[in-house]
């Protein structure tokens, strides 16, 4: 029989039993008693077991029966669930997830797992010290991992949804939106076509067909969307890592687990989650010694939470640890040469803040096991603004931090200001402008070699895209000055042009190398008259 | 059209491969149930010829599901599949109205042959 057609599914199969065999654990460790959980997890191990028998996969099979075996006990009542064993089948589940990994590359899965087939079969629950009553098992190495009290409600729903769901390849989605956005090009050039005809009859047309394509676009989107919960369910097992480790307590909880983000955002969102909850709890958090001195409840609370604002996603991670001191920010950038010292006189604590994110300035560069390679904060905010998004920090000394990341709904098709520069036409994302301006010449302001003029009070620099790009301006150094308003690391800039051309929806396509590698390009889109249009990242740019 | 099956298991995987060993032997799959409340519902919408039913599974274990089966149809023909080393289950299952089983990991002869025996009953 060819098992190869099979092998897609049972790689993605086997990895939501792995996933939520991580969860049964963790809540196990909460819950030791918890029957239902038991249950699941000897399932999730038996079911592996059968698949990877059938796929001839013979040594996850051999892994995933020594785990079912031992859940099989606990489930008799040989003995108890214990910490113990948590790690014993986290330790299996990982094993089980990087063979499965070498199963999705098409390799024979490497056998990893030699030692840890005995200790599954071999384990004994220790001896009970002397007279300690058979309840009190290791308290200290339970860590308490919130669940929210309608996760129960959510897995009995979810069970249904899974029955009349089908599985699509992403590649076909992609290309479906791919084609959607294509539609959208062509709507707008039929739409310059029906103006130049003035036929009233095909603009009609062209209308009815525009509602359609709405209707269509947003199905399309939706079903690139995502639950939250796809990507942090794997959270409460690295907070639990961590703070096992550090010596913490630790409570994690999820909020908005059912929000729903497209796909690419919700990949590019997994590892700065990840670094920004591994700082909560080792930065963030104090020791149970210190937080009981401060009169603070000996385990800490870290909240995650996603939340939709009109057409964003807010998704914020809040800690009640001993926050951050905007002094003492300032001092060490000051001493670290990054920061001079007029600069940090003039600093709001906002600003001081974002100092963390600045390349270098974090001393603790771990290496996350997640992506395996140093990360700090300024990678963190690189990966958050590659998907569109914005980061900021909020923190109060004593108190705990909370950063917010504010995230578009989707990223393929977005509206763009067209203006014009020289000889060519650029896109600038809408949600990167903040105000649109015709400046009076009059109005402007010369400080040594620079340009600025006041908005609100605010004296804001005033740029020319044409001098940033190097093409000549064709216009008259006369009249108004056509600006835009941007923010370029949490300030206002200016940027002079030389006409708007109006707004767009365009569908941003990745310009490939070697333009990809051109700094403050964002892609290239056709607008409606078939010409290609630059899209421009003004962040990045100036 | 070959007979009616309704095919239960919790995994997808597993129903996808059965699913395709028995339509090879132009069988007609015409539902899958994963969980036993599903499978009640199922037969219940569908009257399957034979029901192929896992034992392992959430809510609703495959013994339980068989017998509410057996109690709405007591001729109901239901196959159980079970893995080595659930000996005790088998027993049970086959005590409670099964007619054959079904070893997983699924052998694809061994499928067809417990298939054609039932079907001839």
């Amino acid at each position: 029989m060819d098992m190869a057609k099979y092998r897609e599914l049972f790689v993605s199969e086997t990895g939501e039993y792995l996933r939520s065999m991580g969860e049964s654990i963790i809540a196990l460790e909460n819950d030791p008693g918890n029957r239902e959980q038991i249950d699941a997890l000897f399932r999730h191990a038996h079911s592996i077991k059968g698949m990877a028998a059938s796929m001839e996969y013979h040594s996850i099979a051999e892994l995933a029966h020594r785990m079912e075996d031992l859940m099989d006990r606990v489930r008799h009542g040989v003995f108890p669930f214990s910490p113990a064993i948590a790690d014993l089948l986290l330790e299996g589940a990982d094993t089980l997830e990087s063979m499965l990994a070498d199963v999705a590359q098409d390799q024979v899965p490497t056998q990893h797992a030699a030692g840890l087939l005995d200790r599954l079969s071999g384990y004994q629950p220790p001896e009970p010290a002397q007279s300690a009553p058979a309840s009190a098992e290791a308290p200290e190495e339970t860590i308490p991992l919130a669940e929210p009290p309608e996760a129960k409600q959510e897995q009995a729903g979810e069970h249904q949804e899974h029955f009349r769901t089908v599985r699509i390849r992403t590649e076909l989605l992609d290309r479906l939106i791919n084609h959607t956005g294509e539609l959208l090009t062509t709507k707008e050039r039929l739409k310059n076509v029906a103006g130049e005809l003035a036929s009233p009859r095909l603009t009609n047309a062209i209308e009815d067909l525009a509602k359609e394509l709405r209707e269509l676009h947003i199905a399309v989107q939706n079903i690139r969307l995502l639950p939250f919960s796809s990507i942090c369910d794997r959270f409460p097992r690295v907070v639990r890592d961590l703070a096992k480790k550090s010596g913490k307590d630790v409570m994690l909880e999820i909020e908005g687990k059912e929000i729903q983000l497209d796909r690419a955002i919700l990949e590019g969102l997994a590892d700065p989650l990840i670094h920004i909850l591994r700082n909560a709890v080792d930065h963030g958090i104090e020791s149970p010694e210190k937080r009981g001195a401060a009169g603070k409840d000996h385990s800490g609370r870290v909240v995650l939470a996603a939340r939709r604002e009109k057409d964003q996603i807010v998704v914020t991670v809040e800690d009640d640890g001993n926050g951050m001191d905007p002094a003492q920010l300032i001092a060490t950038a000051v001493a670290k040469g990054m920061l001079r010292q007029e600069r940090a006189k003039a600093m709001t604590p906002g600003e001081a803040l974002m100092l963390t994110c600045l390349p270098g300035f974090s001393t603790a560069r771990e290496v996350t096991e997640v992506s395996g390679r140093g990360v700090g904060m300024d990678a963190v905010l690189t990966a958050i603004k590659t998907i569109g998004g914005t980061l900021s920090i909020t923190s109060e000394p004593g108190r705990g931090t909370a950063i917010t990341l504010k995230l578009p709904l989707t990223i393929a098709i977005i509206h763009v200001m067209l203006i014009s520069c020289g000889e060519l036409t650029f896109g600038v994302p809408l949600n990167k402008i903040s105000r649109i301006l015709e400046l009076e010449r009059s109005a402007l302001v010369t400080r040594g070699k620079k340009k600025v003029f006041f908005l609100e009070d605010e004296e804001i620099p005033l740029l020319s895209l044409n001098r940033v790009l190097g093409i000549p301006s064709r216009l008259p150094a006369r009249g108004v000055v056509p600006t835009v308003v941007t923010e370029v690391r949490g300030r206002r800039a200016g940027l002079a042009i030389d006409r708007f051309i109006g707004q767009q929806e365009v569908y941003i396509k990745d310009l490939g190398r070697p333009l990809n590698r051109m700094k403050g390009l964002a892609g290239g889109a056709m607008i409606g008259d078939g010409q290609i249009i630059l899209l421009l990242d003004v962040a990045n740019l100036l | 059209m070959g007979l009616k099956i309704l095919v239960v298991d919790d995994a997808l995987f597993m129903r996808r491969m059965l699913s395709g060993i028995l339509e090879e032997e132009n069988y007609e799959v015409i539902a899958e149930a994963q969980t036993g409340v599903e499978a009640i519902e199922q037969f219940q919408k569908c009257h399957p010829d034979i029901t192929v039913l896992d034992i392992v599974m959430p809510e609703m274990t495959g013994i339980e599901a068989l017998k509410a089966i057996k109690g709405i149809d007591p001729g109901a023909k239901v196959v159980i599949c079970t893995a080595i080393g659930q000996e005790a289950l088998r027993s049970e299952a086959m005590g409670s109205g099964a007619l054959d089983y079904i070893l997983k990991p699924f052998e694809p002869e061994n499928v067809k042959a417990v298939m054609r025996k039932v079907a001839g009953l």
